[in-house]
Protein backbone atom coordinates (compact mmCIF):
# COMPACT_ATOMS: atom_id res chain seq x y z
CA UNK A 1 0.00 0.00 0.00
CA UNK A 2 1.85 3.13 -1.06
CA UNK A 3 1.64 6.94 0.18
CA UNK A 4 0.35 7.56 -3.46
CA UNK A 5 -2.96 4.90 -3.44
CA UNK A 6 -3.42 6.85 -0.36
CA UNK A 7 -3.66 10.03 -1.73
CA UNK A 8 -5.45 8.85 -4.80
CA UNK A 9 -8.39 7.52 -2.14
CA UNK A 10 -8.08 10.47 -0.64
CA UNK A 11 -9.40 12.66 -3.73
CA UNK A 12 -11.64 9.85 -4.19
CA UNK A 13 -13.83 12.62 -1.44
CA UNK A 14 -14.13 14.86 -4.54
CA UNK A 15 -15.98 12.24 -6.62
CA UNK A 16 -18.23 10.82 -3.58
CA UNK A 17 -19.73 14.29 -2.96
CA UNK A 18 -19.34 15.51 -6.18
CA UNK A 19 -22.82 14.66 -7.61
CA UNK A 20 -24.67 15.99 -4.32
CA UNK A 21 -22.41 19.48 -4.81
CA UNK A 22 -23.63 19.76 -8.72
CA UNK A 23 -26.96 19.66 -7.56
CA UNK A 24 -26.43 21.68 -4.20
CA UNK A 25 -24.66 24.60 -6.43
CA UNK A 26 -27.26 24.47 -9.43
CA UNK A 27 -30.49 24.24 -6.91
CA UNK A 28 -29.33 26.00 -3.70
CA UNK A 29 -26.00 28.04 -3.91
CA UNK A 30 -26.47 29.55 -7.52
CA UNK A 31 -30.42 30.43 -7.22
CA UNK A 32 -29.79 32.01 -3.78
CA UNK A 33 -26.91 34.10 -5.20
CA UNK A 34 -29.33 35.02 -7.83
CA UNK A 35 -32.01 35.82 -5.80
CA UNK A 36 -30.35 38.06 -3.94
CA UNK A 37 -28.92 40.08 -6.64
CA UNK A 38 -32.75 40.46 -7.80
CA UNK A 39 -33.17 42.15 -4.61
CA UNK A 40 -31.70 45.33 -6.00
CA UNK A 41 -33.61 45.31 -9.57
CA UNK A 42 -37.41 46.25 -10.45
CA UNK A 43 -37.18 42.76 -12.86
CA UNK A 44 -40.43 41.96 -13.44
CA UNK A 45 -41.48 38.96 -15.38
CA UNK A 46 -41.34 39.38 -19.24
CA UNK A 47 -40.37 42.71 -19.21
CA UNK A 48 -37.58 43.25 -21.04
CA UNK A 49 -36.77 46.85 -19.07
CA UNK A 50 -34.21 45.70 -15.99
CA UNK A 51 -33.29 48.35 -13.95
CA UNK A 52 -30.81 48.39 -10.52
CA UNK A 53 -32.90 50.30 -8.09
CA UNK A 54 -30.29 50.12 -4.97
CA UNK A 55 -32.46 49.89 -2.04
CA UNK A 56 -35.88 50.79 -3.42
CA UNK A 57 -36.90 47.60 -2.48
CA UNK A 58 -36.02 47.53 0.66
CA UNK A 59 -37.43 50.71 1.43
CA UNK A 60 -40.87 49.58 -0.19
CA UNK A 61 -40.90 46.65 2.03
CA UNK A 62 -40.89 49.18 5.33
CA UNK A 63 -43.71 51.22 4.21
CA UNK A 64 -45.49 48.07 2.95
CA UNK A 65 -48.55 47.89 5.16
CA UNK A 66 -48.93 44.08 3.73
CA UNK A 67 -45.76 43.27 4.60
CA UNK A 68 -46.58 43.81 8.61
CA UNK A 69 -50.06 42.38 8.04
CA UNK A 70 -48.16 38.98 6.55
CA UNK A 71 -45.70 39.26 9.62
CA UNK A 72 -48.83 39.72 12.29
CA UNK A 73 -50.46 36.67 10.73
CA UNK A 74 -47.22 34.89 9.93
CA UNK A 75 -46.63 35.70 14.43
CA UNK A 76 -50.71 34.31 14.50
CA UNK A 77 -49.64 30.91 12.79
CA UNK A 78 -46.68 30.43 14.65
CA UNK A 79 -48.64 30.15 17.83
CA UNK A 80 -49.60 26.67 16.84
CA UNK A 81 -46.30 25.62 17.59
CA UNK A 82 -46.07 25.67 21.09
CA UNK A 83 -49.88 24.42 21.41
CA UNK A 84 -48.65 20.90 19.39
CA UNK A 85 -45.58 20.65 21.93
CA UNK A 86 -47.29 21.02 24.71
CA UNK A 87 -50.29 18.66 23.51
CA UNK A 88 -47.59 16.34 22.11
CA UNK A 89 -45.81 16.45 25.51
CA UNK A 90 -49.03 15.63 27.48
CA UNK A 91 -49.94 12.51 24.80
CA UNK A 92 -46.06 11.16 25.02
CA UNK A 93 -46.03 11.35 28.76
CA UNK A 94 -49.58 9.07 29.06
CA UNK A 95 -48.50 6.47 26.27
CA UNK A 96 -45.11 6.12 28.36
CA UNK A 97 -47.07 4.65 31.09
CA UNK A 98 -48.53 0.99 31.25
CA UNK A 99 -51.25 1.46 28.72
CA UNK A 100 -52.74 -1.28 26.25
CA UNK A 101 -52.52 -0.99 22.57
CA UNK A 102 -49.25 1.52 22.84
CA UNK A 103 -48.57 0.62 19.21
CA UNK A 104 -51.56 1.20 17.45
CA UNK A 105 -52.30 4.56 19.62
CA UNK A 106 -49.27 6.02 18.63
CA UNK A 107 -49.67 5.18 14.91
CA UNK A 108 -52.75 7.07 15.18
CA UNK A 109 -51.83 10.18 16.57
CA UNK A 110 -48.61 9.72 14.12
CA UNK A 111 -50.97 9.32 11.12
CA UNK A 112 -51.59 12.96 10.25
CA UNK A 113 -47.68 14.25 9.99
CA UNK A 114 -47.01 11.35 7.84
CA UNK A 115 -50.12 11.47 5.34
CA UNK A 116 -51.10 15.32 5.02
CA UNK A 117 -50.56 16.94 2.10
CA UNK A 118 -52.77 19.47 0.56
CA UNK A 119 -55.49 16.68 0.27
CA UNK A 120 -56.20 16.93 3.98
CA UNK A 121 -56.55 20.26 3.72
CA UNK A 122 -59.48 20.18 1.61
CA UNK A 123 -60.78 18.02 4.50
CA UNK A 124 -60.63 20.72 6.79
CA UNK A 125 -62.02 22.77 4.16
CA UNK A 126 -65.79 20.70 4.35
CA UNK A 127 -65.20 19.85 8.38
CA UNK A 128 -65.07 24.14 9.12
CA UNK A 129 -68.04 24.54 6.31
CA UNK A 130 -69.73 27.62 8.83
CA UNK A 131 -73.53 27.01 8.14
CA UNK A 132 -73.20 23.57 7.85
CA UNK A 133 -70.09 21.41 8.50
CA UNK A 134 -69.99 18.95 10.64
CA UNK A 135 -67.59 20.66 13.35
CA UNK A 136 -70.49 23.74 13.96
CA UNK A 137 -72.99 21.13 13.63
CA UNK A 138 -71.43 19.45 17.25
CA UNK A 139 -70.79 22.78 18.39
CA UNK A 140 -74.80 23.78 18.02
CA UNK A 141 -75.92 20.34 19.32
CA UNK A 142 -73.66 21.23 22.40
CA UNK A 143 -75.97 24.37 22.85
CA UNK A 144 -73.12 26.70 21.02
CA UNK A 145 -75.81 28.68 18.97
CA UNK A 146 -73.47 30.81 17.31
CA UNK A 147 -70.48 29.03 16.25
CA UNK A 148 -67.43 30.53 15.26
CA UNK A 149 -67.00 31.09 11.17
CA UNK A 150 -63.47 29.73 11.39
CA UNK A 151 -61.93 30.13 7.55
CA UNK A 152 -64.88 32.00 6.55
CA UNK A 153 -64.44 35.12 8.59
CA UNK A 154 -61.21 37.22 8.79
CA UNK A 155 -60.49 37.15 12.46
CA UNK A 156 -61.05 33.70 13.28
CA UNK A 157 -59.27 32.07 9.53
CA UNK A 158 -55.84 32.22 10.57
CA UNK A 159 -56.86 30.32 14.21
CA UNK A 160 -58.84 28.09 12.02
CA UNK A 161 -55.70 27.29 10.24
CA UNK A 162 -53.72 26.97 13.48
CA UNK A 163 -55.91 24.31 14.85
CA UNK A 164 -55.00 22.12 11.74
CA UNK A 165 -51.71 22.93 12.21
CA UNK A 166 -51.43 21.84 15.57
CA UNK A 167 -53.64 18.63 14.53
CA UNK A 168 -50.88 18.11 12.17
CA UNK A 169 -47.61 18.67 14.01
CA UNK A 170 -48.84 17.02 17.38
CA UNK A 171 -47.74 13.51 15.94
CA UNK A 172 -44.25 14.60 15.11
CA UNK A 173 -43.96 16.39 18.38
CA UNK A 174 -44.88 13.00 20.85
CA UNK A 175 -42.62 10.94 18.30
CA UNK A 176 -39.86 12.84 19.46
CA UNK A 177 -40.82 13.35 23.13
CA UNK A 178 -41.37 9.47 23.45
CA UNK A 179 -37.66 9.16 22.28
CA UNK A 180 -36.71 11.55 24.61
CA UNK A 181 -38.39 9.96 27.23
CA UNK A 182 -37.24 6.66 26.94
CA UNK A 183 -33.75 8.35 27.84
CA UNK A 184 -35.31 9.48 31.15
CA UNK A 185 -33.05 6.83 34.08
CA UNK A 186 -35.77 5.28 35.60
CA UNK A 187 -33.48 4.78 38.87
CA UNK A 188 -34.04 8.62 38.91
CA UNK A 189 -37.40 8.28 39.04
CA UNK A 190 -37.89 5.61 41.31
CA UNK A 191 -35.51 7.12 43.57
CA UNK A 192 -37.97 10.13 43.41
CA UNK A 193 -41.05 8.12 44.42
CA UNK A 194 -39.33 6.86 47.24
CA UNK A 195 -38.28 10.18 48.02
CA UNK A 196 -42.08 10.84 48.06
CA UNK A 197 -42.70 13.28 45.47
CA UNK A 198 -45.90 13.20 43.83
CA UNK A 199 -46.64 12.31 40.47
CA UNK A 200 -47.00 16.23 39.10
CA UNK A 201 -44.04 16.76 40.98
CA UNK A 202 -41.93 14.65 39.53
CA UNK A 203 -43.29 15.69 35.82
CA UNK A 204 -42.73 19.36 36.66
CA UNK A 205 -39.45 19.01 38.48
CA UNK A 206 -37.79 16.07 37.23
CA UNK A 207 -39.29 14.86 33.65
CA UNK A 208 -39.96 18.19 31.78
CA UNK A 209 -36.34 19.62 32.90
CA UNK A 210 -34.62 16.70 31.30
CA UNK A 211 -36.34 17.04 28.08
CA UNK A 212 -35.81 20.45 27.62
CA UNK A 213 -33.42 19.75 25.14
CA UNK A 214 -36.05 18.00 23.40
CA UNK A 215 -38.65 20.72 23.65
CA UNK A 216 -35.99 23.36 22.83
CA UNK A 217 -35.17 21.83 19.28
CA UNK A 218 -38.54 21.18 18.67
CA UNK A 219 -39.76 24.63 19.11
CA UNK A 220 -36.91 26.07 16.77
CA UNK A 221 -37.30 23.20 14.43
CA UNK A 222 -41.09 23.80 14.28
CA UNK A 223 -40.61 27.11 14.04
CA UNK A 224 -38.43 27.18 10.82
CA UNK A 225 -40.87 24.48 9.15
CA UNK A 226 -43.80 26.39 10.12
CA UNK A 227 -42.72 29.49 8.92
CA UNK A 228 -41.57 28.02 5.37
CA UNK A 229 -45.05 26.35 4.48
CA UNK A 230 -47.74 28.48 2.84
CA UNK A 231 -49.40 25.01 0.64
CA UNK A 232 -52.19 23.99 2.59
CA UNK A 233 -53.01 28.08 2.99
CA UNK A 234 -52.94 28.67 -0.60
CA UNK A 235 -55.18 25.75 -0.98
CA UNK A 236 -57.60 26.50 1.09
CA UNK A 237 -57.78 29.84 1.30
CA UNK A 238 -55.54 31.76 -1.48
CA UNK A 239 -54.90 34.17 1.68
CA UNK A 240 -58.24 35.19 2.39
CA UNK A 241 -60.66 35.91 3.26
CA UNK A 242 -59.49 39.94 2.97
CA UNK A 243 -56.14 38.86 3.55
CA UNK A 244 -56.16 37.26 6.54
CA UNK A 245 -54.48 34.43 5.97
CA UNK A 246 -51.85 36.17 3.87
CA UNK A 247 -48.57 34.71 5.84
CA UNK A 248 -45.19 36.27 4.92
CA UNK A 249 -44.49 32.80 2.83
CA UNK A 250 -47.39 33.43 0.75
CA UNK A 251 -46.96 36.93 0.54
CA UNK A 252 -43.37 36.01 -1.32
CA UNK A 253 -45.38 33.70 -3.50
CA UNK A 254 -48.07 35.53 -4.55
CA UNK A 255 -45.68 38.47 -5.16
CA UNK A 256 -43.64 36.73 -7.65
CA UNK A 257 -46.09 34.37 -9.38
CA UNK A 258 -49.25 36.74 -9.13
CA UNK A 259 -47.81 40.12 -10.17
CA UNK A 260 -44.63 38.53 -11.26
CA UNK A 261 -43.06 41.56 -9.64
CA UNK A 262 -39.75 39.44 -9.04
CA UNK A 263 -37.44 41.96 -7.80
CA UNK A 264 -39.91 42.90 -4.75
CA UNK A 265 -40.64 39.11 -4.71
CA UNK A 266 -36.86 38.47 -4.00
CA UNK A 267 -36.54 41.27 -1.38
CA UNK A 268 -39.81 39.55 0.71
CA UNK A 269 -38.11 36.11 0.47
CA UNK A 270 -34.44 37.72 2.31
CA UNK A 271 -37.00 38.90 5.25
CA UNK A 272 -38.04 35.38 5.25
CA UNK A 273 -34.67 34.28 5.32
CA UNK A 274 -33.67 37.29 8.12
CA UNK A 275 -36.53 35.76 10.63
CA UNK A 276 -35.74 32.23 10.08
CA UNK A 277 -31.92 33.50 11.08
CA UNK A 278 -33.14 35.07 13.78
CA UNK A 279 -34.71 32.60 14.98
CA UNK A 280 -31.48 30.03 14.42
CA UNK A 281 -29.23 32.75 16.75
CA UNK A 282 -31.79 32.22 19.34
CA UNK A 283 -31.38 28.63 19.32
CA UNK A 284 -27.58 28.69 19.34
CA UNK A 285 -27.49 31.72 22.58
CA UNK A 286 -30.43 29.89 24.07
CA UNK A 287 -29.03 26.34 23.49
CA UNK A 288 -26.96 27.17 26.30
CA UNK A 289 -28.53 29.24 28.33
CA UNK A 290 -31.80 28.48 28.87
CA UNK A 291 -31.46 24.58 28.39
CA UNK A 292 -31.81 22.64 31.97
CA UNK A 293 -30.38 19.27 32.44
CA UNK B 1 -48.06 -11.18 47.26
CA UNK B 2 -47.91 -7.83 46.84
CA UNK B 3 -46.57 -7.67 43.55
CA UNK B 4 -49.57 -9.69 42.78
CA UNK B 5 -52.13 -7.19 44.30
CA UNK B 6 -50.42 -4.51 43.00
CA UNK B 7 -50.68 -6.02 39.19
CA UNK B 8 -54.36 -6.51 39.71
CA UNK B 9 -54.80 -3.08 41.12
CA UNK B 10 -53.29 -1.90 38.06
CA UNK B 11 -55.42 -3.32 35.68
CA UNK B 12 -58.53 -0.69 36.00
CA UNK B 13 -56.17 2.25 36.14
CA UNK B 14 -54.52 0.52 32.66
CA UNK B 15 -57.71 0.12 30.83
CA UNK B 16 -59.59 3.57 31.85
CA UNK B 17 -55.68 5.17 30.47
CA UNK B 18 -56.43 3.06 27.32
CA UNK B 19 -59.67 4.01 26.66
CA UNK B 20 -59.06 8.04 26.94
CA UNK B 21 -55.85 7.94 25.01
CA UNK B 22 -58.31 5.78 22.06
CA UNK B 23 -61.15 8.20 21.82
CA UNK B 24 -58.67 11.18 21.72
CA UNK B 25 -56.58 9.05 18.95
CA UNK B 26 -59.77 8.36 16.93
CA UNK B 27 -60.93 11.74 17.10
CA UNK B 28 -57.47 13.15 15.64
CA UNK B 29 -58.29 10.77 12.37
CA UNK B 30 -61.82 11.54 12.38
CA UNK B 31 -60.96 13.96 9.64
CA UNK B 32 -60.05 10.69 7.22
CA UNK B 33 -62.67 8.71 8.72
CA UNK B 34 -65.08 11.66 7.62
CA UNK B 35 -63.23 11.83 4.18
CA UNK B 36 -63.98 8.14 3.34
CA UNK B 37 -67.30 7.94 4.96
CA UNK B 38 -68.67 11.39 2.75
CA UNK B 39 -67.32 10.02 -0.47
CA UNK B 40 -69.37 6.90 -0.10
CA UNK B 41 -72.88 8.90 0.80
CA UNK B 42 -75.47 11.07 -2.15
CA UNK B 43 -75.20 15.02 -1.92
CA UNK B 44 -77.49 15.42 0.36
CA UNK B 45 -75.82 12.99 3.17
CA UNK B 46 -73.05 15.09 3.38
CA UNK B 47 -73.86 17.45 6.06
CA UNK B 48 -76.77 15.31 7.94
CA UNK B 49 -75.93 15.72 11.57
CA UNK B 50 -75.58 13.71 13.43
CA UNK B 51 -73.15 12.32 11.08
CA UNK B 52 -73.90 8.23 10.18
CA UNK B 53 -70.12 7.18 9.63
CA UNK B 54 -71.52 4.63 7.78
CA UNK B 55 -73.99 5.56 4.57
CA UNK B 56 -77.22 4.00 4.31
CA UNK B 57 -77.16 3.21 0.71
CA UNK B 58 -73.19 3.86 0.23
CA UNK B 59 -72.50 4.34 -3.68
CA UNK B 60 -69.38 4.07 -6.02
CA UNK B 61 -70.34 6.87 -8.12
CA UNK B 62 -67.77 9.55 -6.94
CA UNK B 63 -65.20 7.37 -6.97
CA UNK B 64 -66.04 6.54 -10.54
CA UNK B 65 -66.18 10.15 -11.26
CA UNK B 66 -62.92 10.50 -9.79
CA UNK B 67 -61.11 8.03 -11.30
CA UNK B 68 -62.93 7.61 -15.09
CA UNK B 69 -63.87 11.67 -15.32
CA UNK B 70 -62.65 13.61 -18.30
CA UNK B 71 -59.46 14.75 -16.16
CA UNK B 72 -59.29 10.87 -14.51
CA UNK B 73 -56.87 11.02 -11.42
CA UNK B 74 -54.84 8.33 -13.26
CA UNK B 75 -52.88 10.96 -15.28
CA UNK B 76 -52.34 12.64 -12.30
CA UNK B 77 -51.35 9.24 -10.25
CA UNK B 78 -48.68 8.11 -13.03
CA UNK B 79 -47.46 11.69 -13.18
CA UNK B 80 -46.82 11.48 -9.11
CA UNK B 81 -45.55 8.08 -8.92
CA UNK B 82 -42.97 8.93 -11.50
CA UNK B 83 -41.83 11.90 -10.15
CA UNK B 84 -41.14 10.44 -6.89
CA UNK B 85 -40.29 7.08 -7.35
CA UNK B 86 -37.43 8.70 -9.65
CA UNK B 87 -36.57 11.61 -7.08
CA UNK B 88 -36.89 9.01 -4.34
CA UNK B 89 -34.29 6.78 -5.98
CA UNK B 90 -31.68 9.43 -6.71
CA UNK B 91 -32.31 11.58 -4.13
CA UNK B 92 -31.22 8.42 -1.84
CA UNK B 93 -28.43 7.25 -3.82
CA UNK B 94 -26.76 10.59 -4.21
CA UNK B 95 -27.10 11.13 -0.83
CA UNK B 96 -25.56 7.65 0.50
CA UNK B 97 -22.98 8.88 -2.00
CA UNK B 98 -22.19 12.21 -0.62
CA UNK B 99 -22.88 11.51 3.09
CA UNK B 100 -19.66 8.86 2.80
CA UNK B 101 -17.73 11.35 1.54
CA UNK B 102 -18.60 13.32 4.35
CA UNK B 103 -18.41 10.72 6.69
CA UNK B 104 -15.63 8.46 5.98
CA UNK B 105 -12.98 10.21 3.84
CA UNK B 106 -10.07 13.07 4.75
CA UNK B 107 -9.87 15.38 1.94
CA UNK B 108 -9.23 19.20 1.62
CA UNK B 109 -12.30 21.39 2.15
CA UNK B 110 -13.99 19.03 3.52
CA UNK B 111 -15.52 21.04 6.61
CA UNK B 112 -15.97 23.82 4.47
CA UNK B 113 -18.14 22.33 1.81
CA UNK B 114 -19.89 20.17 4.86
CA UNK B 115 -20.67 24.51 6.48
CA UNK B 116 -21.80 25.43 2.85
CA UNK B 117 -24.74 22.49 3.13
CA UNK B 118 -25.45 23.57 6.63
CA UNK B 119 -25.80 27.24 5.28
CA UNK B 120 -27.78 26.40 2.72
CA UNK B 121 -30.82 24.73 4.99
CA UNK B 122 -31.62 27.88 6.35
CA UNK B 123 -32.15 28.78 2.98
CA UNK B 124 -36.51 29.18 2.87
CA UNK B 125 -37.51 27.55 -0.81
CA UNK B 126 -39.52 30.85 -1.25
CA UNK B 127 -35.87 32.37 -1.87
CA UNK B 128 -35.11 29.99 -4.13
CA UNK B 129 -38.96 29.60 -6.42
CA UNK B 130 -38.32 32.75 -8.21
CA UNK B 131 -34.66 32.70 -9.60
CA UNK B 132 -35.05 28.82 -10.51
CA UNK B 133 -38.43 29.88 -12.20
CA UNK B 134 -36.27 32.12 -14.01
CA UNK B 135 -33.44 29.43 -14.70
CA UNK B 136 -35.33 26.54 -15.62
CA UNK B 137 -37.39 29.13 -18.19
CA UNK B 138 -34.56 29.94 -19.35
CA UNK B 139 -33.24 25.71 -19.77
CA UNK B 140 -36.65 24.96 -21.16
CA UNK B 141 -37.46 23.06 -18.74
CA UNK B 142 -39.91 25.08 -17.53
CA UNK B 143 -43.38 23.52 -17.33
CA UNK B 144 -42.18 20.02 -17.30
CA UNK B 145 -41.44 17.41 -15.18
CA UNK B 146 -37.84 17.68 -15.45
CA UNK B 147 -38.32 20.62 -13.22
CA UNK B 148 -39.52 18.67 -10.40
CA UNK B 149 -37.55 15.83 -11.18
CA UNK B 150 -33.83 17.11 -10.92
CA UNK B 151 -34.43 19.11 -8.25
CA UNK B 152 -35.81 16.09 -6.23
CA UNK B 153 -32.70 14.36 -6.99
CA UNK B 154 -30.85 16.23 -4.44
CA UNK B 155 -31.75 16.28 -0.65
CA UNK B 156 -29.70 18.23 2.02
CA UNK B 157 -31.59 16.63 5.10
CA UNK B 158 -30.41 12.82 3.46
CA UNK B 159 -26.92 13.65 3.01
CA UNK B 160 -27.36 14.81 7.22
CA UNK B 161 -29.68 11.67 8.23
CA UNK B 162 -26.60 9.26 5.93
CA UNK B 163 -23.51 10.90 7.58
CA UNK B 164 -24.85 10.66 10.90
CA UNK B 165 -25.80 7.13 10.47
CA UNK B 166 -22.35 6.41 8.04
CA UNK B 167 -20.48 8.04 11.21
CA UNK B 168 -21.85 5.69 13.89
CA UNK B 169 -20.79 2.67 11.97
CA UNK B 170 -17.25 2.00 13.82
CA UNK B 171 -14.33 2.47 12.26
CA UNK B 172 -12.56 -1.27 13.03
CA UNK B 173 -15.29 -2.32 10.10
CA UNK B 174 -13.71 -0.79 7.61
CA UNK B 175 -10.03 -0.15 8.40
CA UNK B 176 -9.26 -3.88 8.23
CA UNK B 177 -10.80 -3.97 4.50
CA UNK B 178 -8.90 -0.73 3.64
CA UNK B 179 -5.51 -2.39 5.15
CA UNK B 180 -6.35 -5.22 2.88
CA UNK B 181 -6.45 -2.60 -0.08
CA UNK B 182 -9.87 -2.20 -1.02
CA UNK B 183 -10.85 1.06 -2.13
CA UNK B 184 -13.42 3.64 -1.45
CA UNK B 185 -15.66 2.46 -3.81
CA UNK B 186 -15.38 -0.94 -3.00
CA UNK B 187 -15.36 -0.45 0.79
CA UNK B 188 -18.64 1.90 0.41
CA UNK B 189 -20.80 -0.68 -2.46
CA UNK B 190 -19.86 -3.78 -0.42
CA UNK B 191 -20.02 -2.61 2.91
CA UNK B 192 -21.24 0.33 3.89
CA UNK B 193 -24.50 -0.09 1.78
CA UNK B 194 -25.70 -3.23 3.58
CA UNK B 195 -25.13 -1.73 6.44
CA UNK B 196 -26.76 0.74 5.82
CA UNK B 197 -30.20 -0.76 4.69
CA UNK B 198 -32.16 0.55 7.54
CA UNK B 199 -31.26 4.05 6.91
CA UNK B 200 -31.17 4.14 3.42
CA UNK B 201 -35.06 2.69 3.85
CA UNK B 202 -35.52 5.47 6.37
CA UNK B 203 -34.76 8.22 4.45
CA UNK B 204 -36.05 6.67 1.05
CA UNK B 205 -40.22 6.48 2.55
CA UNK B 206 -39.61 9.72 3.76
CA UNK B 207 -38.39 11.39 1.13
CA UNK B 208 -41.19 9.45 -1.30
CA UNK B 209 -43.64 11.15 1.42
CA UNK B 210 -42.43 14.71 1.03
CA UNK B 211 -42.37 13.90 -3.08
CA UNK B 212 -45.94 13.34 -3.61
CA UNK B 213 -47.39 15.58 -1.40
CA UNK B 214 -45.03 18.22 -2.18
CA UNK B 215 -47.98 21.02 -3.94
CA UNK B 216 -45.71 23.76 -3.69
CA UNK B 217 -43.01 23.43 -5.99
CA UNK B 218 -45.87 21.96 -8.39
CA UNK B 219 -47.99 25.10 -8.45
CA UNK B 220 -44.77 27.02 -9.80
CA UNK B 221 -43.17 25.14 -11.89
CA UNK B 222 -46.63 22.88 -13.97
CA UNK B 223 -49.38 24.93 -16.18
CA UNK B 224 -50.05 22.33 -18.02
CA UNK B 225 -53.03 20.07 -16.77
CA UNK B 226 -51.68 16.76 -18.02
CA UNK B 227 -48.56 17.62 -16.42
CA UNK B 228 -50.31 17.59 -13.04
CA UNK B 229 -49.47 15.72 -10.32
CA UNK B 230 -52.10 14.27 -7.35
CA UNK B 231 -52.06 17.94 -4.95
CA UNK B 232 -52.32 19.82 -8.00
CA UNK B 233 -54.83 17.60 -10.33
CA UNK B 234 -56.85 17.51 -6.69
CA UNK B 235 -57.10 21.24 -6.06
CA UNK B 236 -57.97 21.54 -9.76
CA UNK B 237 -60.86 19.16 -9.33
CA UNK B 238 -61.81 20.70 -6.15
CA UNK B 239 -61.84 24.18 -8.18
CA UNK B 240 -63.88 22.93 -11.06
CA UNK B 241 -66.49 20.71 -8.66
CA UNK B 242 -67.00 24.02 -5.84
CA UNK B 243 -70.19 22.07 -4.71
CA UNK B 244 -69.82 18.11 -5.64
CA UNK B 245 -68.59 17.48 -1.91
CA UNK B 246 -68.74 14.01 -2.20
CA UNK B 247 -66.65 14.29 -5.61
CA UNK B 248 -63.99 15.98 -3.43
CA UNK B 249 -63.66 13.70 -0.92
CA UNK B 250 -63.65 11.05 -3.12
CA UNK B 251 -60.13 12.81 -4.72
CA UNK B 252 -58.85 13.69 -1.84
CA UNK B 253 -59.39 10.28 -0.51
CA UNK B 254 -56.93 8.78 -4.01
CA UNK B 255 -54.38 11.57 -3.04
CA UNK B 256 -54.30 10.45 0.72
CA UNK B 257 -54.60 6.54 0.35
CA UNK B 258 -50.88 5.70 -1.09
CA UNK B 259 -49.48 7.70 1.89
CA UNK B 260 -52.18 5.93 4.65
CA UNK B 261 -50.03 2.45 2.33
CA UNK B 262 -46.80 3.99 3.02
CA UNK B 263 -47.91 4.85 6.44
CA UNK B 264 -49.05 1.47 7.42
CA UNK B 265 -46.05 -0.37 6.03
CA UNK B 266 -43.20 1.85 6.71
CA UNK B 267 -43.59 3.55 9.59
CA UNK B 268 -41.19 1.94 12.05
CA UNK B 269 -38.57 3.03 9.73
CA UNK B 270 -40.35 6.96 9.51
CA UNK B 271 -40.28 6.98 13.25
CA UNK B 272 -36.78 5.51 13.72
CA UNK B 273 -35.22 7.87 10.79
CA UNK B 274 -37.33 11.22 12.19
CA UNK B 275 -35.94 10.23 15.86
CA UNK B 276 -32.56 9.35 15.46
CA UNK B 277 -31.71 12.78 13.37
CA UNK B 278 -33.94 14.83 15.31
CA UNK B 279 -32.37 13.59 19.15
CA UNK B 280 -28.62 13.29 17.51
CA UNK B 281 -28.93 15.86 14.70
Amino acid sequence: MTNNWMKKQRLLGYIFIGPSMLGVLLFFLIPALYSFGLMFTNYKFMNPNVEFVGLDNIIRLFKDPMFYLSLKNTAVFLLAVPVSIALGFVVAVVLNQKIYLKKLLRGLYFMPYITSGVAVAFVWMLLFHPTQGPINGMLRSIGIDNPPGWLSTTTSSMFAIDIIWVWFLLGYNMIIYLAALQEVSPELLEAAKIDGAKRGQILRKIIWPLVSPTTFLLLITGLIMTIKTFGIIQAITHGGPGNSTTILSLYVYQNAFRYYDMGYASTLSWALFIVILLITLVQWIGQKRWVHY
Amino acid sequence: MEMKARLSSDVPKRLGLTILMLVLAIAMVIPFLWMISTSFKTPAQVFEYPIKWIPSAPTWEHHVKVWTGPKSFGTYYWNSLKISIIGMAGATFLSAFAAYGFARIQFKGRNALFMLYLSMMMVPPQVLFVPKFLMFEWAGIYNTHLALILPGLFTIFGVFMLRQFFLSIPNEITESAFIDGAGHFRIFFRLILPLAKPALATLAIIDFSWQWNDYENALVFLIDEELYTVPLGLQNFILENTVDYNGMMAAASAGILPMIAVFAIGQRYIIQGLTNSAVKG
